[in-house]
């Protein structure tokens, strides 16, 4: 328990940070999107091994369940139903997809996987704008809507206060989860599979089972994030914007930054990762991914472990084993 | 012009361009099948190929069929330097350090075009006579590709097969430590291997520019990464041979699926064609992830 213990301690001191220090609130809500993505990521890169290449597709699927929600049932009077109506799908959608591409490419094993996800994103994004589903390229605007239903101020509300509240608990609860899982037959068996799919097999367990959870969970999470993160936030969904592939770099490097598969990572990723985007984008703003891939590759070629993980290595036999997990 | 001769000079213009794109994915295949990476970068180091043949042709008048040798060269070159830079580390290592690696060298490569070239659209324009077939007017810039492609491939062909390292290469894929008890330093021949695959992709870029006459900047390349999976796993993913051979069926396949698209009313044919390039991936992998042209390897 102790693990969890340091991370309810982190997400309490950016709360208290964000909530009592005038002026922080957006800056640690801009921190909190990056924890809550890598955790929800995690959930999938770390503990199965496994690369999705389109996660981002579960964020834009996610916004435009909510999107969707608001745009078709502003006028049926159901008034602020619509909210956990708007998430609801957007988990919905994102379960959908997840289950659609995990059925057929978490049959193949590592590489091939990667190369079937690859896709997944940007044939998405073509069937959207190609097939001119839900607005083509020209996307959803739900400002109109949002006030119709929760009238100006509230509207107002929601995007600079509710939606942040949303992704930390969001966040918090993709956290909360891994721990259970880690902890759980569902975490032995992926840790079995992380270090040998063939021998996992032999073993008895049910590969494709477990990776397919693992996914489902991760893409749910991520939906939940892409609705309120961004369509609750902006108001707006727009396909050129929600299917960047920016989104999923930034969440491979999160967990890989902060340690694959720990259950502190991700927050530490995700807080450093920020850190160090907000300061990149002031000294050279655009060129963010020039210093970010670079990053990645370094990583993976000198601290494959992260930071949690290099952490956990050296406390382990110490007092403080336990607490970083 | 009436639907068949639609159709039938898309077909047309398929094979010349999926010649291309079996060149391109030759590449992807070859560095698969020797050191068992997937890269993931793929698309950047084509870009590469692009930009050098839009240079070579605008500053120097270079003709894009002479690029080519210079692109090989380049090619070569960055794949070395990729290859004892990052790649050499990562042999060995989880197939997940190597898929972020190439995916993170590729977003790299495409972050340094923009920096040094800008994110703007350039082309040029090669300008060749034109070949009547009746149907339609093909450019002979066109038919030098397929040509250049056929030629380069064949090249590559007898190398392996004739070659002394050709047959290390070949040694190392059938059995890495017989091979090395034979003698055979593995390390440079996944190098060379690496280095080879890369020198093809960039070459390939320069073809493209021959299709797409004003389609080349810095993330032009992600388009051909996912073709070009596409076309591996067609292909059986650890054979260049058969990677030739799918850049037709897929070149046909899509220019093929663009004009039956454009029938339908109130779509996007040209979004929807890369939708379906990426479903098929999806099936192929689900019935046959060995490739339909059978696991043939080098």
């Amino acid at each position: 328990m102790r693990g969890v213990h340091t991370l309810l301690i982190i997400y309490a001191i950016l709360l208290i940070v964000g909530l009592t220090v005038p002026g922080m609130w957006q800056p640690v809500a801009f921190l909190m999107f990056y924890v809550a993505l890598g955790q929800a990521f995690n959930i999938f890169l770390g503990l199965t091994g496994y690369v999705d290449f389109g996660y981002v597709a579960f964020l834009a699927l996610g916004s435009y369940g909510m999107a969707i929600a608001m745009d078709s049932l502003y006028q049926t009077g159901l008034g602020a139903a619509i909210l956990p109506i708007g998430l609801l799908l957007a988990a919905l959608m994102s379960i959908m997809l997840s289950l659609a591409v995990g059925a057929v490419a978490l049959r193949l094993r590592g590489a091939y996987f990667a190369i079937a996800t690859i896709g997944v994103n940007e044939g998405f994004r073509y069937l959207i704008e190609g097939a001119r589903l839900w607005g083509g390229s020209e996307g959803i605007i739900i400002t109109g809507a949002m006030r119709k239903i929760f009238g100006r101020e509230m509207a107002n509300f929601i995007s600079t206060m509710v939606a942040d509240v949303l992704v930390f608990g969001i966040g918090l609860l993709a956290a909360l989860t891994t721990y259970v899982i880690i902890h759980k037959r569902m975490g032995y068996a992926l840790m079995a599979i992380r270090e040998d799919e063939d021998a996992a097999r032999v073993m008895g367990i049910n590969v494709t089972k477990y990776k397919i959870m693992a996914f489902i969970t991760s893409a749910f999470f991520a939906g939940l994030i892409g609705a309120s993160a961004w369509t609750l936030k902006m108001t707006y969904v727009f396909p050129s914007d929600v299917f960047l592939i920016t989104y999923t770099v930034e969440a491979i490097v999160i967990v890989m930054l902060g340690g694959a598969g720990t259950l502190l990572g991700p927050v530490v990723g995700g807080i450093t990762y920020g850190l160090l985007k907000y300061y990149l984008s002031v000294i050279l703003p655009g060129f963010q991914l020039l210093i970010l891939a670079p990053l990645l590759v370094a990583i993976v070629v000198a601290f494959p472990e992260g930071i949690v993980g290099y952490l956990k290595e050296r406390v382990r036999g110490t007092r403080f084993e336990g607490y970083i997990l | 012009m009436g639907f068949w001769e639609q159709l039938a000079s898309n077909l047309v213009f398929g094979i010349l361009l999926g010649s291309v794109y079996g060149l391109a994915t030759m590449g992807l295949s070859l560095i698969f099948g020797v050191l068992r990476i997937v890269n993931v970068g793929h698309g950047a180091f084509l870009m590469i190929g692009a930009y050098a043949a839009f240079w070579l042709f605008t500053l120097f008048g270079l003709s894009p069929i002479a690029s080519i040798f210079m692109a090989l060269a380049v090619g070569l070159a960055l794949g070395f330097i990729t290859f004892y830079s990052v790649i050499k580390r990562l042999i060995g290592a989880p197939e997940l350090s190597t898929l972020l690696a190439t995916f993170g060298i590729g977003l790299f490569i495409e972050e340094l075009a923009k920096l040094v070239w800008g994110p703007d659209y350039r082309g040029y324009s090669w300008d060749t006579p034109y070949i009547s077939l009746g149907i339609s007017a093909i450019s002979f810039s066109k038919i030098y590709a397929l040509l250049a492609s056929i030629v380069i491939a064949f090249l590559l062909f007898m190398w392996f097969k004739k070659t002394k390292l050709g047959m290390a290469v070949r040694a190392v894929v059938e059995d890495k430590e017989g091979a090395m008890v034979c003698g055979i330093d593995v390390t440079r021949i996944y190098a060379l291997s690496f280095a080879l695959g890369i020198a093809l992709t960039v070459a390939s870029g320069v073809l493209i520019t021959l299709f797409v006459p004003v389609g080349i900047n810095p993330y032009m390349g992600g388009e051909y990464t996912l073709k070009a999976f596409v076309i591996a796993v067609l292909g059986g993913l650890t054979s260049p041979w058969g990677a030739f051979y799918a850049g037709f069926i897929f070149g046909l396949l899509e220019n093929g699926s663009y004009t039956l698209l454009g029938l339908i009313p109130d779509v996007e044919p040209f979004s929807l064609t890369r939708f379906i390039a990426f479903t098929t991936l999806l099936i192929i992998l689900l019935i046959k992830p060995t490739g339909l042209l059978g696991g043939e390897e080098m």
